[in-house]
């Protein structure tokens, strides 16, 4: 049973395929009336799905398919002229076999699904019958066909065998135990031996129906006719194929996660490397050490591109349905429509290449019916009374580019604003605030529609809504552009691939979070000042265009740890239509980075997509980019409020606080002897590790620290380079004071970023007044 | 196939899985755990059900969780959740020491680390000095799964599936 159940997979996989195929055809054929080659691949289809399934015992398949068949035989051999009408029938067909297939694969038969084909079958009787009045009964027909046929067509042939299966379904009722048992051992090694041919070339499909039918048949006799038609069919389908093998998915999504590792190990062994070299510089292993590394990289990445492309499959694969959807389309809309594709054969995850079919129907869709203007309409404005679609798929950079564009009647910006406001999508004040290309994104809100009518294409407002999440899912942008009369074009850009990806690192405070770089559009440096607030949100004016903008740090509750400095970075990032500024502390770079489910305890965390490992080994959360802009929404920013607040609190001199750093009581208690007419705020600590924590902790906000040089467990040098490594105390004035008083010193003190270098012994007035200019005591405060 | 050559499996079979039954039943007597304090109390988790024991490493944060959800750490490649008990039974927080420790614990999907202030002892007990919980903790915390009794002292047993379950 388990032989069977797998033959019934190889038939569905290959009806598939051949349905596919035949789709594409008979619309091609439409346009190509005359092209016998085209209907006779056709008719090889229906039949060859006709043979399998009678074979396998689908009867309503096998009913339709030979009605269909009929039809097509007669079209073949000239009797019948294919009319639209008869198109529209025969497509018809094709969708019930879909339909059929689809109930095979789920229940195991073809019978349950309720899948009503008698009134169908009967249309294709009465298409068939139509031109050739003699015949009254499509059946009586179909056997001097046959015959007819026979010599001619190969496939034909397998009528006899289907018949003779019957037959030897009976036989084996007569046979003993044995010799049961030992026909069953043949016909599994016969299958065996039919799928290691199988696998050494991808047969033409009809070639290993006849193999199939052979295992059925062995028992009589096989006829000599038989054993020429694979022999005669392969040739010129088998020269056009390629070598391939089939792999299970499992095996490849296997293969891809043991690259991610790699992509892992490589990146922390770069990072090792970086560290080394460091320090060792000059040392002579280091240029063996870094051919090492580097060829071990290059093969790492060149390893993730093939096995990349192992998994990638050409978009035609979805392609191939949309001429006949926009032909089915043009005849319900009453639209003369072409659609002109390229670029079928750039290629795609296989996982991605899943996910955009129906975005992609839903566009096309909606170009038809509320971009292609009806043909009236179109002579009136001068334009070709046909209307043209084009999809075009092509690479750009790491991302592929599909392109949807139209030459109907564009849109209007403010028709769509006027319309969401009355349908409550939008308010009037953000329609005002709105930019064109804004406006055009309002297609894709939910609930929204321009359809006059709802018809059974479009109009009801949930498909473009669906194109967006399903775009944002596979971290996507959807870009469009639209000229009043003149069409629309719609990019989706999307990533090639989901398991290992590009990302550019940012910090946020003393977090660090990945941004999928397939989403950031740039990253500008601003100064605080160029950020308006309206309506209590932060936004920046970039050329153009108004960005709202919103911490990263608020977004994700990081812990305050220091201020960011006047010049701010901000990583622009868009997705689908929308834009929005992320402030961020610090651009870390750009980083190959693998994604790693957190589980199901963390899964689904807003904002977060999952996270990565980093070449420290550290863990790096990754962020959803669509959820990040949702939570923007909700995120009250205060960016240049709070700046404000800051410099109002010094007031007396008390409120001005210094530490000192120094492991000597009696030094310490200099200095605070010597700054006590300040009347500031003195910190003791006594060594720079003690120091780092309470600078750390944020509790007290220093204006000035005071560091000793020489100090147990770290030293002042380490304590001031450490400090500066925080943006916020970039600027904090650090004092050294130290007996070491050598120009070297001197210069090391610079390195680390000390901004003053005080020696001893100093006298009193001196620190006074080096500390109160440091601070910036107001004057009047020394008293 | 020859109908006697099914009897023979079949019947294999059925030794097979008889012998099964039987380990489980002696095994079922006594419970192995393992024993850690979470504050001033122990508490303990069946011993199979411990991936491995782990010193303190870095672990990243991650937002938009419940205090006892520190975030996630990096087990050889494995990003895994870490939650501290000692926040989510509301121990007081002794301070870090050098005896704390991260659990990782694993169910048949899921897996994550704990840290827990020390590790006690692996433990055998008689399943039948484990009791039930007390009524009055049955609902309020539904992580325990029994109590064990143990010469001198009283250990609460921790249901695995519980601690793995995301609950909030």
């Amino acid at each position: 049973m388990e032989d069977m159940q797998e033959i019934i997979e190889d038939f569905l996989v290959e009806a598939g395929e051949l349905v596919e195929q035949m789709d594409q055809d008979l619309v091609e054929l439409e346009n190509n009336p005359e092209d016998l080659e085209l209907l006779n691949s056709i008719f090889r289809v229906a039949h060859t799905v006709k043979g399998s399934s009678s074979f396998l015992n689908f009867d309503v398949l096998t009913e339709l398919t030979h009605h269909m068949e009929d039809v097509l035989n007669k079209a073949r051999r000239d009797e019948l002229k294919i009319t639209p009408e008869i198109m529209d029938i025969v497509l018809k067909s094709v969708d019930m076999m879909k339909e059929l297939l689809e109930a095979i694969k789920n229940d195991g038969n073809d019978t349950d699904c309720g899948v009503d084909i008698e009134d169908i079958c009967q249309k294709l009787q009465m298409a068939a019958n139509g031109k050739e009045l003699s015949s009254s009964n499509s059946i009586e027909t179909e056997e001097p066909n046959q015959e007819i046929v026979d010599s001619s067509n190969e496939t034909n042939e397998e009528e006899f065998d289907i018949d003779t299966s019957a037959v030897e379904d009976e036989d084996y009722s007569h046979l003993s135990d044995e010799e049961v048992e030992a026909e069953i051992q043949r016909l599994l090694q016969e299958k065996q031996e039919e799928k290691e041919q199988k696998k050494r070339t991808k047969k033409s499909p009809i070639k290993k129906e006849e193999n199939k039918k052979e295992i059925v048949k062995s028992e009589q006799k096989s006829s000599a006719s038989k054993k020429e038609t694979p022999a005669k069919k392969s040739p010129n389908k088998a020269s056009t194929l390629e070598q391939t093998i089939r792999v299970e998915v499992k095996r490849l999504d296997h293969l891809m996660n043991l690259i991610g590792e790699l992509v892992l190990g490589k990146n922390r062994l770069l990072k090792i490397y970086d560290d080394v070299e460091e320090r060792y510089d000059g040392e002579k292993f280091l240029e063996e050490l870094n051919n090492v590394v580097s060829s071990v990289s290059m093969v790492t990445t060149d390893l993730q591109i093939a096995v990349m492309k192992t998994r990638m499959l050409p978009v035609s694969k979805v392609f191939n349905k949309f001429p006949r959807l926009v032909r089915d389309l043009s005849r319900e809309l009453n639209k003369d429509i072409d659609l002109i594709m390229s670029g079928e054969e750039t290629e795609l995850d296989k996982s991605i290449v899943e996910e955009i079919g129906d975005p992609i129907v839903h566009m096309i869709r909606n170009s038809c019916d509320h971009g292609i203007e009806d043909a009236k309409t179109r002579v009136e404005n001068g334009k070709d009374p046909k209307g043209r679609v084009y999809l075009k798929a092509y690479n750009e950079g790491n991302q592929i580019v599909i392109e949807i564009k139209d030459d109907g009647a564009g849109m209007d910006p403010e028709f769509l604003k006027n319309k969401a406001i009355e349908k409550g999508v939008i308010t009037p004040d953000e329609a005002q605030s709105m930019s064109d290309k804004e406006a055009y994104g309002i297609i894709f809100k939910p609930g929204f529609s321009t359809a006059a009518k709802v018809t059974g294409v479009s109009g009801r407002g949930v498909g473009m809504d669906v194109v967006k999440t399903n775009i944002e899912n596979l971290n996507g942008v959807i870009d469009i552009d639209s000229k009043l009369g003149e069409g629309t074009t719609f990019k989706l850009r999307i990533p090639l691939t989901l398991a290992i990806m590009q990302a550019l690192l940012v910090s946020a405070q003393e977090e660090y979070f990945a941004i999928p770089l397939s989403s950031v559009l740039e990253t500008v440096r601003i100064s605080k000042n160029e950020i308006y607030t309206i309506g209590g949100k932060n936004v920046l004016k970039l050329r153009d265009e108004v960005l709202s903008l919103v911490r990263l740090s608020d977004l994700f509750d990081v812990e305050k740890v220091f201020d960011s400095s006047d010049h701010i970075y901000v990583v622009i990032i868009g997705l689908a239509e929308n834009k929005l500024g992320l402030v961020v502390d610090g651009l870390v770079g750009q980083e190959e980075i693998v994604i790693k489910s957190m589980g199901e305890y963390l899964k689904g965390i807003e904002g977060i997509a999952g996270a990565t490992i980093r070449g420290d080994g550290r863990v790096t959360l990754i962020t959803d980019v669509a959820a990040m802009m949702k939570l923007a929404s909700q995120v009250d920013a205060v960016i240049s409020e709070e700046e404000q607040t800051k410099e109002v609190v010094k007031n007396s001199p008390s409120d001005y606080h210094i530490l000192i750093v120094d492991d000597s009581r009696t030094d310490r208690a200099i200095m605070k002897r010597a700054l006590k007419p300040l009347g500031i705020t003195i910190s003791e600590a006594t060594n720079g590790v003690e120091a780092l924590n309470i600078i750390k902790s944020g509790d007290k906000d220093f204006d000035a620290i005071l560091v000793d040089i020489e100090m147990p467990r770290m030293d002042g040098y380490t304590l001031a380079s450490e400090i500066r490594k925080y943006s916020k105390y970039k600027y904090l004035p650090l004092l050294a004071i130290t007996s070491r008083t050598s120009k070297s010193d001197r210069l090391r003190g610079i390195e680390v970023g000390m901004t003053e270098y005080i020696t001893k012994p100093y006298s009193e007035d001196y620190l006074m007044d080096i500390v109160s200019k440091n601070i910036k005591l107001p004057q009047g405060a020394l008293s | 196939m020859s109908e006697q050559l099914q009897e023979v499996l079949k019947k294999q079979k059925e030794q097979l899985n008889s012998s099964l039954l039987d380990k489980d039943k002696k095994e079922e007597e006594i419970v192995q755990l393992v024993g850690f304090m979470v504050g001033r109390e122990e508490y303990a988790v069946p011993i199979l059900s411990i991936q491995e024991i782990i010193k303190p490493i870095d672990y990243t944060r991650v937002p938009q969780t419940p205090p006892y959800v520190l975030g996630v750490f990096n087990l050889r490649g494995n990003v895994l959740p870490l939650v501290d008990l000692r926040i989510k039974f509301n121990a007081p927080n002794t301070e870090q020491s050098e005896d704390m420790r991260y659990i990782v614990i694993k169910d048949k999907e899921n897996v994550a680390g704990f840290v827990i202030d020390q590790i006690t002892e692996a433990i055998r007990l008689n399943e039948k000095r484990i009791e039930n919980p007390p009524e009055t903790l049955k609902n309020s915390n539904s992580a325990i799964s029994g109590i064990g009794k143990r010469e001198n002292s009283i250990i609460t047993i921790l249901k695995v599936d519980e601690l793995l379950k995301r609950d909030f």
